[in-house]
């Protein structure tokens, strides 16, 4: 992998552990940051990279399996766990609130040099998909509320003739604004405008059917 | 004459007898003779035998009543008197009538012939009273004897009444005027018989005169003489007025040919001059008869003389040619007058023709014209004269035609307009109009260069071009036309032809009889204007200047009646001038003082009569303030003939010149009256020493002034020294002050003066020269103070000092006294007896103490002495003094500073006494007590002696030994000794009760019986037992308390020992689960392995990379040696904790070491913001310790420390080490945080507490098994909110482990 295209963040209260696994990292040519508590953590500017969080459980501030819960919700980074005393409920936990990996000390190098690449291309996954979604939300948001009106209709599979009824409009303006739908979302066909109707989350309101929602 | 009118005979008769009866009257005395004179006057006019018959009568009739009366037969009384008076006349009037008419007139009887004759006589009467002409006859004599009736009727006379007296015609009915001629022609006529014939006017009946003309011819007899006059009157008036109405027709037609202002002339027909009027005459100096001249005509002759050369020709043509053709003949022509001049005249002639139109006569008229002709000229003069004027005035004139204003006038005056302007305001357009209707005909130079026009055609036409500026004033000039006003005037603007704008005045006038023309005129009053504004800005300027002067200026008329006041005296009076003129006119003084009112009226009054300037000081009021002082002045302002013309005055606010004069008199008085209050007689010296001035309190006091001494002979100074200086001290006084008046010295002595009563009194005189600008002296200030008092004080206190002296000396103690210097200035007799007098070397305390005193005592005795001194705090000093005899003997010498007032001291008193005796015993007593003291001390015993308050009195040498400390050291820590010693020996955990008990004790008297520990000297605490037991003296009260203290230190600690080691094995007992033994060991160790696993790969990947990275590679293996060893570490700890080894120790500096912790810490107490503090004895021994282990205490209880103070926010984090020995065997220290505590101050050491929620709870009882093993301890001092002290003690080298 690209060193440059991530970073891994290490939070051990331990210096030694800090220290240690900086050094492991800096010798395979990764970027890494440490950080002593899960304050430090939080408070360092994340750069816009997919990243990987080596986590202690015992930490001076907070337990680590509290912060993971945390910090579950938004963009931070897929945990692995990094323990000197694990136990199977932590671990158990840990996982099931979405760790690559919970690992105990002292840790060989496979495994967790195996968990963080996990982590980075999970996060480097969600990234893409995230600024894909992003990408798409501006696109939906260039719309008019008009469009933002038949957009649903269309993709519902509904005929130009029904969904401009629906809208009672005529059909000519429908085929005016879906054809600008389909410029502003850069679909190439309707099959592709329904893909990302789908990843935004547009309820399919309509049937082509019975006409009607 | 006379005797024609009144002939003598005819009053011959009548006199006589008047006179008769007068006489006949004077004879009888009887009135009646008089009535014989009436009767007789009354015949005058009568004929004679009528005069005698009444005669006759008249004398009867009065003779009778006197005979009567003689007789006696009547009375002759009035009425009988009457009644004969009535009776005579009657026969009188009967008499007469009978003599007139009767026969006894002397007529005779008619004849026949007579009758006859009578009869044509009565014809003859008839005809000749018919015929219309009024005839008269007289007598040759001129008497009247017959006029006709027509006469009697004419004039109203009858003949008689034309009779006069003498018998000539009455000429009563002539006209006064023409009596004369009348008279003289009738006289003449009768005379010579010639006719008469006249003139004259007649008065008729009715009265009015009328003219007759009287005619009167004699008849003569046959020899010529005459016999009768007739004559005729003819009433002429009618012809006479003709005649004369013709005469004054003649005359005033000649007169009104010769007064017509005129020449009139008369030609013949052929042209000659017939007649000249007068005026012509006068005129020409010649009259028509003139020009008669031989071989000339008339008319030549008149041409030639009369015609001036130059007309004479045409004259003459034209006249000849009027002549023949009968024209009428006008020409103007001069004429010579009669003084040479030639007056112009215009001739007119015209022909007068008969019935035929022949020609008769030529009637000219010339009248001069001369007057005229030149008037004319001069008309022609004036008017061109006039034309220049108009042209050159340097007005601007302009003659305007209204002839076709004057249509519409009519109009609007048809229509009933009285008021123009209420028509213009209705009708505007008229205004336009008559505007256009006025248009200018002619204008003079002036105006064309006033309008800029460049000639006079220009300016000509309506006058709109140049009224647009001011309608409004060329409308109230028609308006003023409309109502018949002649002149007009006002100031406006016109436009001039290049449209610029000027001012000027404008007027109009109508020319007289003229009213279709109006003259205008123009005054270019534009510079006036500027000069106006100019004038008006220089008025303002000066009123601004006048109103904002700081002065107040006010003007009276000469009668004094206020004319004006600048602004600022109404804005500060606050009245206006009609509210200060009174209705008299006057000014009004009511801003005035009232006190003052008076006086300013009067120097008012006085200048407005005299003219004298007015110059006064009074208080005025401002507005409605307080009053000021104010300098009123004013002066007249008189003209050319000295006569005033109006008053100019000001006046200044000198209220603060007043009000500081007045604070300088006060000041003044003041000054003067301190001068004379000054409890100091002052006295002043010209530079000569002369005493010029003395002050009131030294005039008192000498009772006498400075000129009082002055006596011809002597200076004033000396003399005054004389008389009041005490005669001891006169001659240096003098002799001072006159060297002070020579030299400039201020003068300054002390000497006697008398008091007025004669006393003397001490007085302290100075005296100081005072210098002008130049140095030199302008005058001596002297004072003189009274320091009698003083100096007899002074007197006094001698006295005093010298009896106290006596006094002393007598008493049986040695005094000395010294000044504050040391210097010794007085010794007591006694003194000087027993010790001697001192030698003349020693002068002071110093070598005098040297001196006497013991030498073993003087050190002691001397610091005393010096402190003393020093402080000025009394000494006592007890000490051996050599006496005279050599012998030493203990003195006690009491020191005593003597002060002033002020505090100051004056001299010190020692009074010193034997106490050799005492001394002695206190010697012996004390000896005494020293032996028993040994035994005390001696006793292997602590022994405390208190007092019954329970104050340490006394100590055994074992108990203080033990203690460490003497009582005084307590002493000056503000409590009792006991409680001093309780706080510092007692330990703290016992103090309370060991203070109770004791108490407890002391106050009721009970035994006192307790262990406790007690602090040793080197700090070590020793257990004890105390006790106590009270010693009564006499009444059963207790003297003294006994203590004893036995050390049980050993024994006690022996218990607890052995409870401790008891507890300590029952808890070891408590072995922990070998799970999380293990899992706290794992944690410890697993650390530290994980750290080494991650850097090995770190270090294999170094190796591996491409070029190996050596250098990395290298730290990474230091760093996993490290971790590994300190894993090793742990696990070498973890066995230390159940193994009590003592090797590997070594004598640590532990100041060292807590040191390096700290520094190895540096880290997380950075993070903790956790501060440390180290405060080390300076002497700290060194223990025997495990330096790793020591350095894992030590971390852990830092740690511990940090970790307690974490959620402390409101005091610092601070972490206070300290280190000291504690008693010789041991180093004790003492961490102490500021956390929130400990509760459980044991149970922290158990190996499983913990308070941390992660902690394992190892850390803590590691640590103590730590220091136990090296046979120390440790254990919490002190927790609480404030924080915890943790302690323990390491054992030095002297006690090795046990």
């Amino acid at each position: 992998m690209n060193p440059d295209k991530f970073i891994v963040f290490v939070v051990d209260d331990d210096a030694r552990m800090r220290e240690a696994l900086t050094e492991l990292f800096e010798s395979i040519g990764w970027r890494a940051a440490a950080f002593g508590s899960a304050i430090e953590y939080l408070s360092f500017p994340r750069p816009p990279l997919p990243a990987c969080l080596i986590l202690d459980v015992e930490l001076p501030d907070i337990n680590g399996l509290e912060f993971q819960k945390q910090i579950s919700h938004g963009d931070h980074p897929p945990i692995v766990f990094l323990t000197g005393h694990g136990d199977i409920p932590s671990s158990v936990r840990a996982i099931k609130h979405g760790a690559v990996d919970f690992l105990t000390k002292p840790v060989t190098e496979q495994s967790l040099l195996a968990a963080i690449q996990s982590a980075v291309e999970r996060d480097r996954i969600a990234r893409e998909e995230r600024s894909e979604l992003e990408t798409l939300q501006r696109r939906f948001d260039s719309l008019t509320p008009r469009e933002r009106e038949v957009l649903p209709l269309v993709v519902s599979g509904l005929l130009n003739k029904q969904a401009a009824a629906e809208l009672g409009i005529s059909d000519v303006t429908l085929q005016i604004h879906r054809s600008k739908i389909m410029q502003k979302m850069e679909a190439a066909s309707l099959a592709d405008l329904v893909r990302f109707a789908e990843k935004l989350q547009i309820p399919i309101t309509h049937s082509r059917r019975t006409g009607n929602s | 004459m006379v005797s024609s009118i009144f002939p003598p005979e005819r009053y011959a008769v009548p006199a006589g007898i008047g006179c008769a009866g007068i006489a006949l009257a004077w004879a009888v005395k009887d009135a009646s003779g008089l009535l014989v004179a009436v009767a007789a006057i009354c015949t005058y006019g009568g004929r004679r035998i009528s005069q005698l018959s009444t005669a006759a009568f008249a004398i009867a009739a009065a003779a009778l009543p006197v005979l009567l009366g003689w007789t006696g037969l009547l009375e002759p009384a009035v009425n009988l008197r009457l009644a004969t008076f009535l009776a005579v006349g009657a026969g009188i009037s009967a008499v007469i009538l009978l003599h007139q008419g009767g026969p006894l007139s002397g007529h005779e009887k008619p004849e026949p012939r007579w009758l006859a004759l009578q009869e044509s006589e009565q014809q003859l009467r008839v005809l000749v009273d018919t015929i219309p002409a009024l005839v008269w006859c007289t007598t040759p004599e001129g008497k009247p004897s017959y006029i006709n009736k027509r006469l009697t009727d004419y004039v109203g006379v009858t003949l008689q009444e034309l009779i006069a007296p003498d018998g000539s015609r009455s000429l009563a009915d002539v006209h006064s005027e023409d009596r004369a001629s009348v008279e003289k022609a009738l006289a003449h006529s009768i005379q010579t018989g010639a006719p008469f014939r006249m003139k004259y006017r007649q008065r008729r009946s009715d009265g009015t005169l009328h003219w007759t003309e009287g005619r009167a011819e004699p008849l003569r007899n046959s020899d010529g003489t005459i016999v009768q006059w007739y004559g005729v009157c003819l009433d002429i008036e009618d012809l006479v007025v003709a005649q004369e109405a013709l005469h004054d027709r003649e005359r005033e037609l000649s007169l009104l040919v010769d007064m017509v202002p005129s020449h009139v002339w008369r030609l013949t027909s052929e042209g000659e001059p017939t007649f000249f009027n007068k005026r012509m005459v006068d005129f020409l100096g010649l009259n028509v008869d003139d020009t008669d001249k031989p071989g000339i005509s008339r008319l030549t002759a008149m041409i030639s003389a009369a015609l001036h050369p130059d007309d004479a020709t045409a004259f003459r043509d034209a006249l000849t040619r009027c002549l023949s053709t009968g024209r009428v003949f006008a020409m103007r022509y001069r004429l010579r007058r009669v003084d040479g001049t030639y007056r112009w005249m215009s001739g007119r002639a015209e022909p007068m023709r008969d019935h035929a139109g022949r020609i008769l006569h030529w009637y000219g008229l010339c009248h001069d014209i001369d007057d005229q002709v030149h008037a004319e000229e001069e008309l022609r003069n004036s008017e061109r004269r006039y034309r220049d004027l108009f042209h050159y005035m340097p007005i601007g004139l302009a003659q305007i035609d209204a002839q076709k204003i004057i249509p519409l006038f009519k109009e609007l005056r048809a229509q009933g307009v009285t008021e123009l302007k209420d028509h213009i305001d209705e009708h505007p357009e008229f205004l336009l109009r008559a505007v256009e209707a006025l248009e200018v005909e002619e204008v003079n130079q002036h105006i064309i260069e006033m309008f800029g026009a460049k000639n006079a055609a220009e300016m000509h036409g309506p006058i709109t071009r140049y009224w647009l500026p001011s309608m409004e004033t060329i409308r109230r000039s028609i308006e003023a036309r409309y109502r018949g006003e002649e002149v007009f005037r006002e100031e406006c603007k016109v436009a001039r032809v290049d449209g610029s704008v000027i001012d000027v005045l404008f007027t109009t006038a109508r020319p007289g009889a003229v009213s279709n023309k109006s003259l205008v005129g123009f005054i270019d009053i534009t510079e006036r204007k500027k000069a106006e504004d100019v004038l008006r800005q220089r008025e303002h300027q000066l009123q601004v200047l006048v109103d904002a002067i700081p002065a107040f200026i006010w003007c009276l008329t000469p009668e004094g009646t206020p004319s004006y006041f600048n602004k600022r005296v109404t804005d500060q009076i606050g009245l206006t001038i009609s509210d200060l003129t009174a209705p008299d006119g006057s000014l009004r003084l009511e801003s005035v003082h009232p006190e003052d009112r008076p006086t300013v009226q009067r120097a008012l009054i006085h200048s407005l009569a005299t003219g004298e300037p007015f110059a006064l000081k009074y208080r005025q009021r401002r507005g409605y303030a307080h009053y000021r002082w104010t300098e009123g002045r004013a002066e007249a302002l008189r003209d050319e003939s000295g006569q005033i013309v109006q008053w100019y005055g000001v006046y200044l606010d000198i209220d603060d010149e007043v009000v500081a004069q007045q604070v300088l008199r006060e000041r003044e008085r003041e000054l003067s009256q301190l001068v004379d209050m000054v409890p100091s007689l002052l006295w002043r010296l010209n530079p000569d020493g002369e005493p010029i001035f003395f002050n009131k309190r030294m005039i008192d006091f000498l009772g006498m002034d400075v000129t009082d001494t002055d006596t011809a002979d002597s200076g004033r100074l000396a003399a005054v020294i004389q008389a009041v200086i005490h005669p001891d001290d006169v001659p240096s006084v003098a002799a001072a002050l006159n060297r002070s008046i020579g030299t400039g010295e201020p003068f300054a002595m002390t000497y006697r003066v008398r008091r007025a009563d004669g006393v003397y009194r001490w007085m302290s005189g100075r005296a100081e020269p005072m210098r002008d600008e130049q140095g030199r002296i302008a005058q001596w200030y002297g004072l003189s103070h009274d320091i009698d008092d003083q100096v007899r004080a002074e007197e006094e206190l001698r006295a005093s000092k010298r009896q106290l002296e006596q006094m002393i000396d007598a008493v049986p103690i040695n005094i000395l006294s010294f000044a504050p210097s040391g210097r010794l200035i007085y010794a007591s007799k006694r003194y000087m007896d027993t010790v001697g007098s001192p030698p003349s070397h020693i002068e002071d305390f110093d070598a005098l103490a040297r001196d006497i005193a013991h030498p073993e005592d003087f050190p002691a005795m001397f610091r005393n002495a010096s402190t003393g001194f020093a402080t000025g705090q009394p000494f006592v000093n007890r000490f051996r003094r050599r006496e005279k005899n050599g012998a030493y003997r203990w003195i006690e010498a009491r020191a005593h500073p003597l002060r002033d007032a002020s505090g100051t001291i004056v001299q010190w008193y020692i009074a010193s006494i034997d106490i050799e005796d005492e001394m002695r015993a206190q010697e012996a007593l004390r000896e005494r007590e020293r032996t028993l003291r040994q035994l005390v001390e001696t006793l292997p015993a602590m022994i405390d002696c208190a007092a019954p308050n329970g104050e340490p009195i006394y100590r055994s040498r074992q108990l203080r030994e033990f203690l460490g400390y003497e009582f005084e050291a307590l002493d000056s820590e503000g409590k009792s000794r006991l409680q001093g010693t309780l706080e510092a020996s007692v330990h703290p955990d016992d103090l309370a009760g060991v203070r109770e008990n004791y108490a407890r004790s002391l106050s009721t008297g009970e035994p006192y019986a307790r262990r406790h520990r007690l602090r040793r000297c080197d700090g070590e605490y020793r257990w004890v037992e105390t006790r106590a037991a009270p010693m009564r003296g006499s009444e059963n009260a207790i003297v003294q308390w006994n203590v004893i203290c036995l050390d049980i230190d050993g024994e006690v600690r022996a218990q607890i020992e052995l409870r401790s080691a008891q507890e300590k094995m029952a808890r070891a007992s408590q072995a922990a689960s070998l799970a999380e033994l293990s899992a706290s060991i794992a944690h410890e160790v697993n650390q530290p392995l994980a750290a080494i696993v991650a850097t090995s790969y770190a270090c294999r990947r170094w190796l591996s990379a491409d070029p190996p990275n050596l250098e990395r590679a290298g730290i990474t293996l230091d760093r996993i040696i490290r971790d590994a060893n300190s894993a090793s570490d742990v696990v070498s700890r973890i066995r230390a904790l159940f193994s009590q080894s003592g090797k590997s120790r070594t004598q640590v500096d532990m100041a060292e070491m807590i040191r390096e912790v700290c520094l190895i810490l540096a880290d997380d107490l950075a993070a903790k913001n956790t501060q440390v503090e180290t405060v080390f004895s300076p002497i700290l021994p060194r223990p025997l310790v495990d330096r790793v282990q020591m350095q894992q205490v030590l971390v852990n209880l830092i740690r511990n420390a940090i970790d307690s103070m974490e959620g402390i926010v409101d005091r610092p984090r601070l972490i206070r080490i300290r280190a000291f020995p504690d008693g010789t065997e041991s180093v004790r220290f003492e961490l102490q945080d500021h956390g929130c505590g400990i509760i459980e101050h044991e149970r922290v050491f158990d190996p499983f507490f913990t308070t941390k929620q992660n902690g394992m709870g190892m850390g803590l009882a590691i640590c103590r098994s730590i220091i136990e093993s090296h046979n120390g301890r440790l254990w919490i001092p002190s927790s609480g909110q404030e924080g915890t002290t943790l302690a323990f003690t390491l054992p030095t080298e002297t006690r090795a482990s046990a």
